[in-house]
Parts: structure tokens; C-alpha cells; sequence
């Protein structure tokens, strides 16, 4: 079995024995995510980084009450994005999250010609500089859901909202976003 | 409905491409605030959930829930691995605060500026005869104030303590999914409005109280006066009152908070 992956459930059996070389592990698979959820919310790299950090540490606090079986990313994903929302709250602002687009091409798929590259670039920044332009609730439940790729559940864990409002938040931030495209696209 | 599935497709499209910033080696970086871990049997969280254990093994001989409680105790079968079971009622002599492992003594004006939330205070109680702040890490994230309120007209005092009313605050939230779990005979939960909060009224002798902090993480607490309790969640605050009061006594206490 030598460098087969060992498994989250195993990683947190370890972990809640107080094999901490076991949560490293645990971290090292998370910590993008739970990084970028924190960035997301925060807007700011530098906060987003200490929540993450405050998270793992908290979560490895509190794995006892870490259910076996349960689905590790939206336990953690609540435990970071909890201390990023402290963070906006004590810091009485939060920055504002201005995401942007790689300059380099994507790999994969067949190569445009310039000019279908020019006009998909072109689209891709104006969608993004209508995210961006979104209110703070709208921009978050976009970014998790499309952005993070986040599941129904993680995306209410990084939310701290319950799963079913969600799908109305997520709905209703798709209508404005698809009004402002259409106003863009018309105008 | 096409063109709302075309512009998650396009969203989808657009994240791929998006630039973060590097992420940090959160590996490293949490090691040193890791490695030194308490035994866990010494904090007080796991002292109270070995109250809770042994509460739930009470209810495991008697309960028609047998089989929920059952399945919550695999569910956390760690918490079995107390080597020593505390019991509510043996609480060592000193003062009233260490005895019941409130936190620090304090007063009105040092617990407002202690916690993040707007403290309340039943007027119907009068002051408080003592007060306690718990702060992180014995307590929740935004800490927990515990008002002690001693002999009061028509409400009887514990016989171990003195004291005729506690009053807990912390923020957080109530997880009705546990008090299903905690009935058993002689303990009934209703739940109930106070002044338009939610809340449950729990009659009997509950030992052990569950809420959902400020962190997200489950918090056991021993309920230490053992008696009648009123959780009210007063807009993400929990309130708990505990004392020999009736369902009458308890709500006025609440509303005039």
C-alpha cells in the first residue's frame, strides 16, 4: 500500500488520537480551500490567511466533536470561514474582494485564433467586472458556488447559513447578475 | 432557464481562470500552536461531557430513545474514554465561582466591557449578589458571563450552593437536534417563546446543556444548579436560567431581561 493516499477518515481517527503529524496532512489537503473561502470573504489575502490559520488550529481543538463518517470539508470550511467573519466583524469593514484573471491562457482544448481568444477574453472580463460589482452577499455566493466550486452544504458552511437559503440566495444573485449582463449586453 | 444554465456554465468558465493569491504553507505555520496539547481529560469541556456521559448512560437504562442515544454515543465514542466521572452534586468547598468553575469575578460595568454582546440583566432579580466572566479557551470563543443571584423571595436556593438563580450568557445557538437526545424520564422540554425569542423551557433535573458557539463547534455544559432551566436564544445570544423556579417564575425573570 506504500503511497496510496490514506484516507480523510483515517487521517481523523489519527488526528483525534493526538497524532498531529496526522492533521498536518488533513491541513496540507485543505488548506487551499479553506484558504480561498477565507480570501473570498475577507478580501484581503493577508486576513484570510491568519482566519485559515486560526481555523486549523481551532478545528484540531475541537476534533472531538468531529463526527467519524461525517464530510470533512464543510466542518472545516465552518470553523475558517467563522473566524474570517470575526474578523470583517472586528475589523468593522471588510476590504474589497477585487478577484481577478490570470494572464496566462488556460491549458486544454483546442487553440482559438487570435481573435476568438481576443473576444473570449474580452467576455470573461466583463462577467468579471460585473461579479465584481455585485453587493458583498450576491459576489460570496457566486464565488463559492462557481468559483470555490463548493457543494451545497460547504458553500452554507462558508456562508454560516443553513443549506436550504442557499439555493434562494444563490438564485437570487444569478437574477441580478443575469439583469446587469443583459443591461450590459443590450446597452 | 437556457440562459440562466449558460451564465453558470460562463461563471464556471470564468473561476478556472481566476488569479489567487498564493496560498500560504498553513502546514508549517500551525505546528508550533499544535504540538503542546493539554490531555484532554483535563479541560473542562471534557469534564462536562463526561457529566453528560453519565447522564446519558442514566438515560440509556430507562429512555424509550435508547436507540437515538445510542447512536449519538457512537457518534461519539471518544467522549467514552473518561477515566474519571465527575458528578454534579460533589463540588469541592471555596468560593462560589471556583466551586462552580464560573471563570473570573467580576462586576456589571467589567463583564460589559469584557464580552461583545449587549449584557442583560432581569431587573425583576435586582443586582446580581456576584458575577463571572469565562474567557477563552475555558469558554466560548466571545466568552460567557454567569450572574449569580442569592436567597430571593419565593425562590428556593440550592442546598449546596446557596444560590437561587444562575444566569449563563454566551454567544451561540441552540441545537434542538440535542435536547431530543437528552430526554429521559423525569426531564421534559417544551419549547416556548419568551417576548418573541425562541426558547425551551427544560422541567426536571437536566445536567447537561448543548449549544452551537460563536466558533461553530458544540459545546457540552453542565447545567450545575441541576434544576428547572430556560434557554432563550435573544438574538444569537443563549440565555440560561437555572434555578428551583417555576415555568411562571422563570419567563418573568426572562421578560423582564
Amino acid at each position: 500500500m506504500e503511497g496510496r493516499p490514506t484516507d480523510d477518515g483515517e487521517l481523523f481517527a489519527r488526528a483525534q488520537r493526538g497524532d498531529t503529524a496526522a492533521y498536518e496532512e488533513i491541513v496540507q489537503r485543505y488548506q487551499q480551500v479553506a484558504f480561498r473561502t477565507a480570501y473570498v470573504i475577507t478580501g484581503s489575502a493577508a486576513d484570510a490567511e491568519d482566519a485559515a490559520q486560526d481555523g486549523f488550529v481551532k478545528a484540531y481543538r475541537a476534533l472531538a466533536s468531529f463526527r467519524p463518517g461525517a464530510e470533512p470539508r464543510p466542518w472545516l470550511l465552518r470553523i475558517v470561514a467563522n473566524e474570517a467573519r470575526n474578523r470583517v466583524r472586528s475589523a468593522g469593514r471588510r476590504h474589497h474582494l477585487e478577484l481577478r484573471l490570470a494572464d496566462v491562457s488556460r491549458p486544454g482544448g483546442a487553440a482559438p485564433s487570435p481573435e476568438a481568444a481576443a473576444v473570449a477574453a474580452d467576455d470573461r472580463r466583463r462577467l468579471l467586472r460585473l461579479v465584481n460589482a455585485l453587493s458583498d452577499e450576491d459576489r460570496l455566493v457566486i464565488a463559492s458556488r462557481y468559483f470555490l466550486e463548493l457543494s451545497g452544504e460547504e458553500t452554507a458552511a462558508a456562508l454560516g447559513i443553513p443549506e436550504g437559503t442557499v439555493k434562494s440566495r444563490l438564485s437570487r444573485a444569478l437574477a441580478r447578475l443575469r439583469t446587469s449582463v443583459e443591461g450590459v449586453a443590450g446597452g | 432557464m437556457a440562459e440562466l444554465d449558460a451564465l453558470e456554465h460562463d461563471l464556471r468558465e470564468l473561476g478556472a481562470g481566476l488569479a489567487w493569491p498564493a496560498t500560504p504553507y498553513l502546514r508549517t505555520a500551525i505546528r508550533p500552536r499544535i504540538v503542546v496539547r493539554r490531555p484532554w481529560f483535563e479541560s473542562r469541556w471534557a469534564m462536562a461531557a463526561a457529566v453528560a456521559i453519565v447522564a446519558l448512560a442514566a438515560l440509556l437504562a430507562y429512555s424509550p430513545s435508547r436507540d437515538a442515544i445510542a447512536n449519538w454515543l457512537n457518534l461519539h465514542l471518544r467522549l467514552q474514554q473518561v477515566p474519571v466521572l465527575p458528578s454534579p452534586s460533589s463540588l469541592p468547598p471555596g468560593p462560589l465561582g471556583e466551586r462552580l468553575g464560573l471563570g473570573d469575578r467580576s462586576t456589571v460595568p467589567g463583564a460589559r466591557a469584557a464580552v461583545t454582546w449587549k449584557l442583560l440583566l432581569p431587573s425583576s432579580l435586582g443586582e446580581p449578589d456576584e458575577i463571572y466572566v469565562q474567557r477563552p479557551p475555558s469558554g466560548p470563543p466571545e466568552g460567557e458571563v454567569t450572574l449569580v443571584y442569592g436567597i430571593r423571595p419565593g425562590i428556593p436556593t440550592s442546598g449546596e450552593t446557596g444560590v437561587a438563580v444562575l444566569i449563563t450568557e454566551a454567544r451561540g445557538r441552540v441545537n434542538s437536534e440535542f435536547f431530543g437526545k437528552i430526554t429521559g424520564p423525569g426531564t421534559t422540554i417544551e419549547e416556548v417563546s419568551v417576548s418573541g425569542h425562541p426558547g425551551y423551557w427544560i422541567a426536571g433535573t437536566p445536567h447537561v446543556f448543548f449549544f452551537i458557539d460563536s466558533g461553530g463547534n458544540v459545546r457540552n455544559e453542565t447545567l450545575r444548579l441541576a434544576t428547572n432551566t430556560l434557554l432563550i436564544d435573544e438574538g444569537g445570544v443563549i440565555v440560561r436560567i437555572e434555578g428551583d423556579l417555576t415555568k411562571e417564575q422563570a419567563f418573568q425573570v426572562a421578560q423582564s431581561l
